[in-house]
């Protein structure tokens, strides 16, 4: 009996810090090496930096600006070339906690094979650099800078500048991108409620009735999981997921967008077809949704504002960085 | 003689298969050149007109001295150029481009928030039109991260 009650005692000490720590975004330790502190603050350069692109236009800060939660408020961006943009420019809040990456694939390693994608992708070519790492080479490597980072970023590679570090140095500044200090944050921090009753009702519906919570999961607000939400009749040439795994099934796939922000990312859906946030939730080709009244929507609306956080998007240590060298 | 056969031919590269424009971009066709400046101390020899279009000239990136550090400030094999613009009376403006260069507007050392973005339609020439509510008084107008040496720029109001 002893034994009985005290498995019990153990597993309520275990598990209640589990259940309460709803908010799962913590910023990256202070603890961080020298290597990846400077590999973030190489990361950041390169972010903003438009000789990433072939004709010096397009840096990743182009379509990813922070002021918009680093999305673009364009449908779809042309590249630098003025290849026409595929899919709409995704946020980039808490990107570091996502295994799946963009808007369908579910076989990136991590965020620095994804940052390739726009760099030396061709369908389509966003930045164009595809067959030209020498020029990457020739273009960082003549700044002083970029060699000293580059250095101290990546000793053992004795700073070595190529696709592999560039990608991993861009990987590390956004796994800093935290965005967790949202008023729905706060309010759940100190357990009080949101500030209107559209909010509280909105709230209440997305967690309930109105099930939005099954693929936007909170705390980030997606599943990371791929969904076929779109209306069926839809006349497309993207077939999300199923362009990348080749299987019929994950044909109009895609996944599930975070709503953290989404306020401040419009247009919406893969695509960009949907302008508003009430555009977007219309669209989900689901049964519950068909039941959602324009008030219910509009409460809908007013909780996913309170997921916004202009902490994030006022952040200095995202922003783009002064030309003073660092080091 | 040259210079002004050079900009003919650019020109007719620019509008080959030219699309109807709306009222207020009829100025879009006929074109004056004006080149860019390096630096703020320039700007005089660089002014815009108001509903006048200018093909422009543009400077290598590492050669500008930006009067406000461009939000998008373009990589060294980019191009862009500053000019000057007076603007008479308080509205709604269009910033008119052939090319992507990116756009600030600049008085008082603040660059004015764009409050529309769209692109031309088809064969006009047009890459893309930016909106800006703007008051009375001289702009520094700059353009940065561009692809080429030029482009036809046109500023316009539009209320």
């Amino acid at each position: 009996m002893i034994k009985y009650i005290l498995t019990i005692m153990i597993y309520l000490l275990v598990a209640q810090p589990a259940l309460q720590a709803q908010p799962a975004l913590q910023a990256q330790s202070a603890q961080d090496s020298i290597e990846n502190k400077a590999q973030i603050e190489l990361g950041r350069r390169l972010f903003y930096d438009a000789d990433l692109s072939i004709n010096g236009t397009m840096s990743c800060a182009t379509c990813h600006e922070q002021r918009r939660s680093f999305a673009d408020g364009n449908q779809a961006h042309p590249g630098a070339l003025d290849d026409p943009g595929k899919r709409n420019v995704p946020g980039l809040a808490n990107i570091g906690q996502f295994k799946n990456l963009t808007w369908a694939h579910n076989h990136l390693s991590g965020l620095a094979e994804q940052s390739l994608m726009p760099i030396r992708g061709t369908n389509p070519v966003e930045m164009g650099m595809n067959g030209h790492e020498d020029e990457i080479r020739k273009r960082l490597g003549q700044n002083g800078c970029y060699q000293k980072l580059f250095l101290l970023a990546f000793p053992k590679e004795k700073g070595s500048i190529h696709f592999g570090t560039v990608s991993r140095a861009l990987e590390s500044f956004q796994k800093t991108f935290i965005s967790n200090q949202s008023l729905y944050d706060q309010m759940m921090e100190k357990g009080t409620s949101l500030p209107t009753k559209n909010a509280q009702r909105g709230k209440k519906l997305f967690f309930g009735a109105a099930q939005c919570n099954t693929c936007h999961t909170a705390p980030l607000f997606s599943d990371d999981d791929f969904h076929q939400v779109q209306p069926r009749e839809q006349k497309t040439t993207d077939y999300g997921l199923s362009d990348v795994t080749g299987n019929p099934k994950d044909k109009n796939v895609f996944r599930t967008p975070s709503l953290r922000n989404a306020a401040l990312t419009s247009p919406y859906w893969h695509d960009g077809s949907a302008k508003t946030l009430i555009e977007a939730i219309q669209k989900h080709d689901l049964k519950i949704n068909q039941t959602l009244s324009h008030q219910e929507i509009t409460e809908l609306v007013a909780f996913i504002d309170t997921l916004s956080d202009m902490t994030f998007v006022n952040n200095p240590k995202y922003a783009k960085p002064s030309k003073k060298c660092p080091y | 003689m040259k210079s002004v056969l050079v900009v003919l031919f650019l020109l007719t590269g620019l509008f080959a298969n030219e699309a109807l424009l709306p009222t207020e971009l009829t100025a879009w066709k006929s074109l004056s050149f004006v080149s860019g400046a390096k630096s703020a101390n320039e700007l005089s020899n660089a002014s815009l007109v108001l509903n006048n279009a200018s093909l422009v000239g543009l400077h290598p990136t590492p050669k500008i001295q930006y009067v406000t550090r461009p939000t998008n400030e373009g990589g060294t094999v980019s191009y862009g150029g500053l000019f000057q613009i007076t603007l008479k009376e308080k509205g709604l403006y269009r910033v008119v481009l052939a090319n992507a260069s990116w756009i600030d507007l600049i008085k008082d050392g603040k660059p004015a928030q764009s409050v529309a973005h769209a692109q031309g339609s088809e064969n006009s020439g047009i890459r893309k039109m930016v909106d800006y509510n703007l008051d009375e008084g001289t702009y520094t107008l700059q353009l940065s991260a561009g692809a080429d040496t030029k482009s036809a720029l046109l500023v316009t109001k539009l209320k």
